[in-house]
């Protein structure tokens, strides 16, 4: 069963001629243990898509069920818990808080409530100890390296074990050996946790390493791919 | 807690507005001090008489100093209904020469002996009726003048002064912004109007013990409550007037600044704060953790202000002459005053947060 499927999803801006339609159209379906890359230039749609997946943004038009739940037909409350305990997002620039460390950074989800703080503690060494970050436990954010930062945000996005990782643009501000480091951990993450996971990324080598590749043009999915 | 690991982090940008914070209460205390110091000094004495109302002459318009009240009148405010006790005072400002050419003010009261106006006295002894040329000064006379038990005030008579042995010190404050005095009535007459006959008024106000009296009216008298009669000692409303408009005035600022200062944060934060929402912080949870740090911050800044007024009172400026005073109940009030204000001026900035809109997470990296 999918863990997540999108039907006939479109999205449109303002109105009458100054309409805008971001999406028109999109239906996917991701499974548990898959990560799916979702590639289109500038402006196709992408992160529209992303943002709608993530539950920052509703549809216009159409259905999104992740685990048989319609997301679409969330108000902003429940729309938050969906975020807080389905959704891991990891950003283009990591986004971490500066003046927390590592491990704080992590541990600060479980002030969002709803998880037991003890076993976030723990979950927390274990992820720092797999994405090989003990050593950067302790540094603040905005201390760590590019690298390190995108890892620690994977491992945050981790933290309350959602079902759907939502990762965008995760290599941009690094360099092709560090990006390539960065979605190999992401892809082990998602193979071994068993978690649906979709990468938007301009970089076609990184997309590569994905289980499947989706493009979107001008709001309309083109081509499924199976992974190179 | 994000909220206190933010403040102690960062240290300097929430140390500087901690510092404005209490310097802006610091002012607020002080003019608070001021302003019940120079109440003290308005009246404390009549706030200490041991009665509940005050009859006033009806045409002195609620005025000490022009209240004259007969013999009649006295009694027949002692026999009004409700007055369980009553004591004829008299009230005259005096220069007193307390040495040689040295002469300060006071507030000469004329008082029965026995009665429920005679002053508890701390050092020396109680006025008795030989003392007819006895006086108790105030502590605070005593403190500015450096008089002691035994010695002589010339106390103007007409033209000319008389000698008055001090006998005694009572705690009973100030009245009309002069340290008080007490005399016996009989005294208080001839000080006041020389020769003493029929025609001479008997007391100015008369202090009463008893309930329902406020508003009762006799012939050519009327009662009204102690604390009326405070209020209407001339000056202290515009005096109170005034130190309240400058304690308003000092709490807008500290709100307008604590406002300002968690606005500008808040805008400096609004991609992080869409980022914390992105990832499952709810607008409750971060809107919680701004106003624990408004909080904190008024808080903090004003208990280290209410420390510094207390210890300034306490050093620098110690002197009964600087009419500054604090009370628990000043300090305590004005801070929570301070704080919140401190709340309020910042409730637009924490309204923001609320309405951040979690996309920003991703359209600020595009």
């Amino acid at each position: 069963m999918a863990l997540l499927e999108l039907r006939d999803i479109t999205k449109s801006y303002g109105e009458g001629a100054q309409r805008v339609d971001a999406l028109r159209g999109v239906s996917i379906t991701v499974e548990p243990g898959e990560m799916v890359a979702l590639v289109g230039p500038s402006g196709s749609g992408k992160s529209t898509l992303l943002a709608i997946i993530g539950g920052l943004l509703t549809p216009t038009s159409g259905s999104m069920l992740v685990a048989g739940a319609d997301v679409a037909k969330f108000d902003a409350r429940a729309r938050s818990r969906y975020r807080r305990d389905q959704v891991g997002f990891v950003f283009q620039s990591s986004n971490l808080v500066p003046f927390l460390t590592a491990r704080e950074n992590l541990l600060l989800v479980g002030e969002f409530g709803g998880a037991d703080r003890a076993a976030l503690a723990r979950r927390a060494d274990e992820l720092l100890s797999e994405l090989g970050l003990t050593d950067a436990a302790g540094q603040a954010g905005n201390r760590l390296s590019g690298g390190q930062r995108q890892r620690v945000a994977i491992a945050r996005a981790l933290m309350r074990d959602p079902s759907l990782i939502l990762v965008d643009e995760p290599t941009a501000s690094l360099d092709s050996k560090r990006g390539a480091q960065v979605v190999e951990a992401l892809r082990d993450e998602v193979h071994g946790r068993h978690k649906a996971c979709v990468m938007v990324t301009h970089d076609l080598e990184m997309a590569a390493r994905a289980d499947r590749v989706l493009e979107i043009r001008d709001g309309l999915l083109q081509v499924h791919q199976a992974a190179v | 807690m994000l909220a206190i690991r933010e403040m102690v982090r960062r240290k300097l940008q929430f140390g500087l507005v901690t510092g404005v914070v209490t310097l802006i209460a610091y002012l607020v205390l002080m003019v608070t001090g001021l302003g019940l110091g120079l109440n003290q000094l308005a009246g404390t004495a009549l706030l200490a008489l041991d009665g509940d109302h005050l009859a006033y002459s009806d045409r002195s318009n609620l005025s000490v100093i022009r209240s004259q009240l007969s013999e009649a009148q006295v009694k027949d405010i002692a026999s009004a209904p409700g007055v369980k006790a009553s004591a004829a005072i008299g009230y005259v400002a005096a220069a007193i020469e307390y040495q040689p050419g040295e002469v300060e003010t006071a507030a000469l009261l004329g008082i029965d002996l026995g009665s429920i106006a005679a002053p508890k006295v701390i050092e020396g002894r109680s006025l008795t009726p030989q003392d007819r040329r006895g006086l108790l000064v105030d502590r605070s006379w005593a403190s500015l003048t450096g008089t002691r038990i035994g010695d002589t005030l010339q106390v103007p008579v007409g033209l000319a002064t008389e000698p008055f042995e001090v006998v005694g010190v009572a705690d009973q404050g100030s009245f009309f912004f002069q340290p008080a005095m007490f005399m016996l009535r009989d005294s208080w007459r001839t000080v006041s109007y020389r020769s003493v006959d029929r025609e001479t008024p008997y007391a100015s106000v008369v202090l009463l013990q008893g309930g329902g009296l406020d508003g009762t009216r006799g012939s050519g008298w009327e009662v009204v409550t102690k604390d009326t009669a405070f209020w209407n000692i001339e000056g202290v409303s515009a005096q109170q007037g005034t130190v309240d408009a400058l304690k308003y005035m000092g709490l807008l600022i500290g709100a307008m600044v604590i406002g300002v200062f968690f606005y500008v944060i808040t805008l400096q934060k609004v991609a992080l704060l869409g980022v914390l929402k992105a990832i499952g912080a709810s607008g409750l949870y971060l809107t919680a953790q701004g106003m624990l740090q408004v909080f904190l911050v008024s808080l903090v800044g004003t208990v280290v202000a209410a420390g510094l007024a207390v210890l300034t009172k306490a050093t620098v400026l110690s002197s009964d002459a600087i009419p500054i005073a604090f009370t628990t109940g000043a300090v305590v009030s004005t801070t929570v005053a301070v704080v919140v204000a401190g709340v309020l001026g910042a409730a637009l900035s924490m309204r923001q947060i609320g309405s951040i809109d979690p996309i920003i997470a991703m359209q600020q990296q595009q």
